[in-house]
């Protein structure tokens, strides 16, 4: 169970020497104070090429390119071996990567098994009903590598709810949807973020996805 | 399981099967290779053993060369000097004298209703050097009893050489053991003439001589030839490396004579060990490469499922959970490899110990052979895994 996740002086490594230059000058995350705390949900906004997605690598210790620290609940995650964070890629945090990272040669309903039958977190038939409630649920049995890019992000979407979590990261979760499946993405994620009492950490480059943020962050 | 199921679906795609099949295929011909050395060894050592220590330990009997002046002066005994500096060769781990009887000797036997006589030598070596170990070998004063020990050869000549020409029976060893003997032993400077009943105990392989106990030696020599004090003339050496090239080479300088065919069985078995070396570091060879090929398959396998692991990790599989998939794969190749050389290897023992049936009824043991098999697997499949288990972890940070 984590609570609390704060950066302190956090930067990647590609802008040491231009912390007095953009986008590390004006950052309200990098080189500060910042803390995520449940049951908030947090938007963090950015242009490209800003980092944002390092972020959401670094908090879901895949990416350790960093200076500065980042806690969960005053842990200092460098120290983390890797059974935990298997342990907490499985029980506290979830990611929606931006690249998605399906496997193209695996059926939707394969994609999503792979990560419930880890976590076995949901029900076969729940996993059915949030595939209609995204309306692909037609696409069950379809190898992934046959879907467009908007139904391979809602199929991530659903693979990403498949788990316990206190924090969920999604980075930009609807950039490849139309403002319909926004929507009713956003209504299934909120759903699943309060049914589990959990917080949002969500980036966006221009097309948001529609929650409602208690705070927004620009990067 | 299922959830494996899906997992191992997906990292299946990418496995060659030409490369698994063919580390499997060199693996298995370096292992066949490697155990047949082993099993073969083992067969023809345990052919020998029956009859001598022939790999372990060896007895040499020498005696020194007879040379044209020795046949006037005598002297071809051994000094202290001599015998220390045999002790002192590595490849001599003990030295036992022949003693020669110093006084005169015959006898006779009623056999086959005629009465026969000759004169005789006698000759004594310690008994930790006799190859055979009848009961009744040794000699009382009191009794005046003497056990004799002949070599086999005798019993050979007598049966295939004298007896078959002459029209006598050919004798067992069970017979000749019941025919009472009696000895005649002449004192040296009175002349006088002991008798004592003796009878044939036994017969040698190793000894090329007609044998009777040490102590009967010692008594009788000090009772019937008491001023002679004789240094040995043969000596019979307890090597703890037959075939050593050296003991040849010893021998020769010293201008020492081998009686039989010993140093000629010494340099086959040296022969056959380094043989055997040999072939078992061919195989050993092959294995290894065989090894670094599945290494290098491994690590190719490993950089196409970059990303599919990378992604599985990700997902909260831990290194274990994607690594277990390959060993799996791993193990059972290299299990089936190990069943099927184990079971080559002793189907052609099968065929080869048929011929040395001939030889000898020993059945020699496959335990050796299935352990080496056992442990240069083990050794194999461990360097797999790690292989395997570094090659996902590697893949957990971006």
């Amino acid at each position: 169970m984590i609570s609390n996740i704060s950066l302190k002086n956090v930067l990647p490594r590609v802008f040491a020497g231009s912390e007095r230059e953009l986008p590390v000058k004006d950052s309200q995350v990098w080189l500060r104070e910042l803390d995520f705390t449940a049951p908030n949900s947090y938007l963090i906004e950015a242009e490209s090429g800003t980092g944002k997605s390092s972020l959401c690598s670094y908090i879901y210790g895949n990416r350790h390119d960093y200076s500065g620290e980042i806690l969960f609940d005053g842990e200092n995650i460098r120290t983390f071996s890797i059974s935990q964070w298997c342990e907490l890629r499985t029980r506290a945090i979830a990611l929606l990567p931006q690249e998605m990272r399906l496997f193209p040669e695996l059926t939707v309903k394969e994609n999503i098994l792979i990560k419930n039958r880890l976590t076995d977190f949901k029900t076969e038939s729940e996993i059915l009903e949030m595939l209609r409630r995204l309306e692909i649920s037609e696409k069950t049995n379809q190898l992934v590598s046959r879907l467009s890019v908007g139904q391979q992000q809602r199929v991530a979407i659903v693979r990403a709810l498949c788990q316990p979590f206190d924090f969920l990261i999604l980075d930009e979760p609807v950039s490849h949807l139309d403002e319909r499946n926004n929507t009713i993405v956003s209504s299934l994620i909120a759903d699943e973020v309060k049914s589990q009492s959990a917080s949002i950490i969500a980036t966006s480059v221009g097309n948001k996805i529609s929650l409602p943020f208690s705070i927004q962050i620009s990067l | 399981m299922k959830n494996d199921n899906i997992v191992w679906q997906l990292l299946r795609k990418n496995v060659s099967k030409g490369q698994i099949v063919g580390y499997a295929v060199a693996n298995f011909v370096g292992f066949v290779i490697v155990l047949t050395a082993i099993q073969f060894y083992q067969d023809v050592k345990a052919v020998f053993s029956e009859e001598e220590a022939f790999f372990s330990k060896d007895y040499i009997v020498i005696s020194k060369r007879v040379a044209f002046l020795d046949a006037f002066n005598g002297n071809v005994s051994f000094s202290e000097d001599e015998i220390d500096e045999i002790k002192s060769q590595p490849w001599t781990s003990k030295v036992g004298s022949f003693s020669s009887a110093n006084f005169k000797v015959s006898v006779s036997v009623d056999f086959a209703g005629r009465g026969l006589s000759t004169h005789l030598f006698l000759e004594a070596i310690p008994d930790e050097f006799i190859d055979v170990k009848p009961s009744g070998w040794h000699f009382d004063p009191i009794q005046k009893e003497v056990p004799i020990i002949l070599s086999k050869e005798y019993l050979t000549l007598y049966n295939f050489g004298f007896a078959s020409s002459r029209g006598l029976p050919q004798l067992s060893e069970s017979v000749i053991n019941k025919v009472p003997l009696r000895l005649y032993v002449a004192d040296n400077t009175t002349g006088h003439v002991d008798v004592f009943d003796a009878h044939i105990v036994g017969f040698s392989s190793r000894l090329n001589t007609i044998a009777v106990p040490q102590e009967f030696m010692t008594w009788a020599n000090d009772r019937y030839a008491p001023n002679v004090e004789k240094s040995p003339s043969r000596l019979i050496i307890e090597t703890n490396s037959p075939g050593d090239p050296s003991i040849l080479e010893f021998m020769k300088n010293n201008e020492y004579e081998i009686s039989g065919d010993k140093v000629d069985n010494g340099k086959m078995s040296h022969f056959l060990t380094i043989i055997t070396i040999v072939v078992s570091c061919i195989g050993i060879v092959i294995s290894i490469m065989a090894f670094f090929i599945l290494l290098l398959s491994i690590y190719l396998l490993m950089q196409k499922n970059k990303e599919k692991i990378r992604n599985l990790l990700l997902l909260g599989y831990s290194p274990l959970q994607v690594s277990r998939n390959y060993f799996m794969l791993i193990g059972l190749v290299n299990l089936i490899v190990l069943i099927l050389s184990i079971m080559v290897v002793l189907v052609a023992s099968h065929m080869w110990s048929g011929h040395f049936e001939m030889l000898s009824s020993v059945d020699s043991s496959c335990v050796l052979m299935v352990m080496v098999a056992f442990l240069m697997m083990t050794l194999i499949t461990i360097g797999n895994f790690i292989a395997i288990s570094q090659g996902v972890k590697k893949r957990f940070y971006d």
